[in-house]
């Protein structure tokens, strides 16, 4: 094993690209050597839809951050998000044979496989299968079955999956860079890893990525994944509304969210306005503080009451003691904090990448969560399973991770 | 020669106008008010005004009950009913009160004369208060003052008999006082946890009455900069036989002008600021330190603005008060008719009022000359916070608001004495769809008309649709929310 390991995460989102490089040190550290972003062309609502114009992103985002790395990036992990991963919980059952009582390795293993059987689309791919708590003869919350007693084990499971060719399609396009793709994950999976504390994750907490044209969410109870999704409305779609309700150019509205935006409503003075510059094919315009702060307001209050209903389907919810982090871009909002602590009636934060050497900048923007939780997630993974050549994408078990 | 005519305007107006600011209105403090607790509730309420701090009024404790009127710390005293009840009490009968004020009328002349102004605190209900406060509001009528009655109604718990010699006594204070502010100890129990000791509960009623003695008395006698005076009080309680409908609210924080209006609305007789939405006048005074800016005022009045409805009158007035501080409060008083006679009555000739406008009315609608500038967006109203409390046909209807009962663009707009205004005759429909119209204040924007598709930049990717809605068109529109 080499003193230090080097692993890069990259996100298509679909505003920017980011591509994060780190390296993880023999003491179990991780330090971020550069950030590489790109604006993102081709990506609608966190999918590729125009294939050549992504890849040349993806590339000019890569180049970007071997430049501010100084290394030579080979391999990453991808971040997958978009409106076809869905997810359930399902639970794994064996019986020990009758010579034997007490449980190894294999008969986990066992129980693994055996929660999988379920049917999902055809079409579909399993993307995570992620333990949540083992049950041994009815007793309950065994951490690791493994050399315990008992004839029936049962395993409680997290299981993400989509539609195979979409994932697919970003595997490609990272693949004809060319870069080897050692792992996709879910995004909000791999924004958890950062955002949460494992303390928090005890606690429960449900953390919402607004990103550019989804916004992901994943909630975890006890230190276990009970829920995650994608809700296909993001950034892209305020900054639409402000456009259409302002009637201003898309990216003029883009940057008047970003500089001016906030979805507090009733803290401006009457009557205040905000003056846009003329620019070429754009005459000047005054528009209203309140309307943009309302526009704003009601896209995103609209987000997160559709959030909590569907999180709300389960009764997990109500566990969720450390409350919400908001993270992604959109979290830069003001006043986003205090509408989603309104709506989910519970704390709510934005939060950002922590506890992290390096680059700390690049960990307190949380644009870049995801990407910074992919190193995390790397990091996990490969001490859980080292190195073991080309990671077998599809079909693949990973329970080490929580 | 016309311009030097206007010169010679000009000059008249400035000369008024320093003229005007050179002579404070100082003699308004001088106006002599007496406060007046009637039995043992309203000795009560005394004792607290009195303890809350008053110097500008003398304080006069009324009661049959020696014992209760001894243990008042009010300067002055009158004992009823010598030979009639002995000084006992009156046992809760109406009549023996009645008879012991009868007895005592003489004295209770003498204790009251002078005034200008006479508050009467009384809770009706017992014998006391009931019996004796429509006598006392008399006797003050006579002496050419001007009577302002503060009574609170019996918790629903003391039973029925006394609930109605409650209702009797305050329909008498009703005929004699100028104007009733009428508080139900029900709704007290509201602004108290359950948990609090039944002497905060008790104590509440006492508070809010002194808050409400102390806040008409500011209201008169500070010196605004935009006076508010008895006309416009008593335009404000005008309502016979209504509920009064009283919020105080002060607040020293960042965010004080909110703060402020949000807990003056907090008051039970407020229930949240609802009630206004019927209101036909509603009188508020803002009263901050020498720092409260004009556009905390114009928020406060913005916000204040949701509350009440197109025909409302909003009488606004504001004071500079350097014993303020940093604090900035807010006094709303209103009232609203106990039935739907009076509503009929403010509303002649109301002809068909379901009709759809004709075209013209759009187009006028559509000009952009309003010289006030409404807040340009409305929220639907929320359907759980839609009850009107009272579900009158004109409830469905919106009026076009006349000019001048529009918010205030700044307090530099004296408002005029309060008289109806009736609304145009030209009534806008709204959609069906949207309940509540009478809370809101701002129906003057036409709806606007977007092409069908406004799915924007989305226009050619898989459509988000979740719960059967197409997320990619602007919740805005989905909501049907106007903007701009």
């Amino acid at each position: 094993m080499g003193s230090s390991d080097l692993i890069v995460g990259l996100e298509i989102g679909t505003s920017k690209i980011c591509v994060v490089v780190g390296e993880t040190r023999f003491d179990g550290t991780l330090k971020i050597l550069g950030v590489g972003q790109a604006p993102s062309r081709g990506v609608r609502k966190g999918e590729i839809v125009d294939f050549e114009t992504a890849m040349k992103c993806v590339h000019e985002a890569v180049v970007n951050a071997e430049q501010k790395s100084d290394v030579m990036i080979r391999s990453v992990y991808v971040a997958v998000s978009g409106s076809h991963i869905q997810s359930f919980n399902n639970r794994g059952c064996i019986v020990l044979p009758e010579e034997r009582d007490e449980i190894d390795d294999q008969d986990v293993e066992d129980v693994k496989i055996n929660a999988r059987e379920v049917s999902i689309p055809a079409q579909n791919a399993f993307l995570h299968s992620i333990i949540q708590h083992y049950h041994v003869d009815g007793q309950n919350g065994v951490l690791n079955p493994v050399g315990m007693l008992g004839e029936k084990l049962e395993a409680d499971f997290h299981i993400i999956h989509g539609v195979r060719t979409r994932i697919q399609n970003t595997i490609r396009c990272v693949k004809e860079l060319p870069l080897e793709v050692e792992d996709v994950v879910f995004s909000p999976l791999a924004s958890a890893q950062v955002v949460l504390t494992q303390h928090q994750k005890n606690l429960g907490a449900l953390v919402v990525d607004i990103g550019g044209g989804t916004t992901d969410y994943i909630l975890y109870v006890d230190g276990a994944v009970k829920q995650s999704g994608v809700l296909a409305v993001g950034g892209d779609h305020i900054t639409n509304d402000i456009s259409m309700g302002l009637r201003i150019p898309m990216a003029r509205a883009e940057k008047l969210k970003i500089e001016e935006g906030s979805c507090t409503l009733g803290n401006c003075l009457p009557g205040e306005t905000i003056l846009l510059k003329d620019d070429s094919g754009f005459a000047g315009k005054e528009i209203e503080r309140e309307t943009l702060n309302t526009i704003i307001h009601l896209r995103l209050r609209e987000i997160f009451e559709l959030l909590k209903r569907t999180v709300e389907e389960e009764p997990f919810i109500n566990y969720a003691g450390a409350g919400v982090f908001i993270t992604g871009g959109c979290s830069l909002l003001g006043g986003i904090d205090h509408l989603a602590g309104e709506i989910f009636e519970m704390p709510a934060h934005v939060t950002h990448a922590q506890t992290l050497s390096g680059l700390t900048s690049a960990a307190e923007n949380p644009q870049f969560s995801t990407a910074i939780g992919l190193l995390k997630y790397a990091q996990a993974v490969q001490i859980d399973r080292p190195r073991r050549g080309i990671t077998r994408i599809f079909g693949r078990f990973f329970s080490g991770m929580r | 020669m016309t311009k030097r005519g206007c010169d010679d305007n000009r000059k008249i107006d400035m000369i008024q106008l320093s003229k005007n600011y050179s002579l404070p209105e100082r003699q308004e403090e001088s106006v002599p008010i007496k406060v007046v607790g009637v039995g043992s509730a309203g000795s009560n309420a005394l004792d607290r005004v009195l303890l809350d701090g008053m110097d500008k009024a003398d304080l006069i404790a009324i009661n049959t009950d020696v014992q209760s009127l001894a243990s008042s710390v009010a300067a002055r005293k009158v004992q009823l009913g010598r030979t009639c009840t002995r000084g006992l009490g009156t046992g809760g009968d109406p009549e023996l009160g009645y008879q012991a004020a009868i007895e005592s009328a003489e004295e209770i002349r003498q204790a009251i004369a002078g005034a200008r102004m006479i508050f009467i605190c009384a809770g009706l209900g017992g014998g006391t208060g009931s019996g004796a406060a429509p006598i006392v509001a008399q006797l003050a009528r006579e002496a050419g003052s001007l009577v302002i009655a503060f009574a609170t109604l019996p918790f629903s718990f003391e039973g029925k008999r006394r609930a109605a010699q409650a209702q009797d006594a305050l329909a008498r204070l009703n005929e004699v006082a100028n104007a009733v502010i009428c508080f139900d100890n029900d709704r007290m129990g509201d602004m108290v946890a359950p948990k609090a000791g039944i002497h905060q509960a008790f104590g509440v009623a006492d508070m809010t009455i002194s808050q409400s003695v102390r806040s008409i008395l500011n209201l008169i006698q500070r010196p605004g900069l935009i006076r508010i005076g008895f006309d416009d009080l008593f335009a404000a309680l005008r309502s016979q036989n209504g509920r009064c409908l009283f919020g105080f609210g002060e607040s020293d924080s960042d965010n004080r002008a909110h703060e402020a209006l949000t807990q003056a609305l907090k008051n039970p007789l407020m229930d949240k600021g609802r009630m206004l939405s019927e209101a036909a006048h509603v009188l508020v005074q803002v009263t901050g330190g020498p720092a409260m800016t004009l556009s905390e005022v114009e928020i406060l009045m913005r916000e204040l603005g949701r509350y009440v409805c197109d025909r409302t009158q909003i009488v606004f007035g504001t004071a500079v008060d350097g014993k303020m501080g940093n604090r900035l409060s807010v006094t709303i008083i209103s009232s609203l008719a106990a039935e739907d006679s009076s509503v009929a009555q403010q509303m002649p000739a109301q002809p068909e009022p379901f009709l759809a406008p004709p075209p013209a009315i759009l187009e006028q609608i559509e000009e952009p000359s309003t010289p006030a500038p409404a807040p340009k967006i409305e929220i639907a109203p929320e359907p759980e916070t839609a009850v009107p409390a009272q579900p009158a046909a004109n409830d469905l209807i919106q009026f076009e608001q006349p000019v001048e009962t529009q918010l205030p663009a700044g307090p530099s707009i004296k408002k005029p004495a309060p008289r109806l205004i009736p609304p145009k005759k030209k009534p806008v429909v709204e959609k069906e769809a949207q309940p509540s119209k009478g809370k809101h204040a701002h129906a003057k924007q036409e709806v606007m008309q977007f092409e069908p598709v406004a799915r924007g930049r989305f226009e050619k990717s898989e459509p988000t649709i979740v719960e059967g809605q197409d997320l990619d068109v602007p919740t805005f529109l989905r909501k049907n929310i106007r903007v701009r």
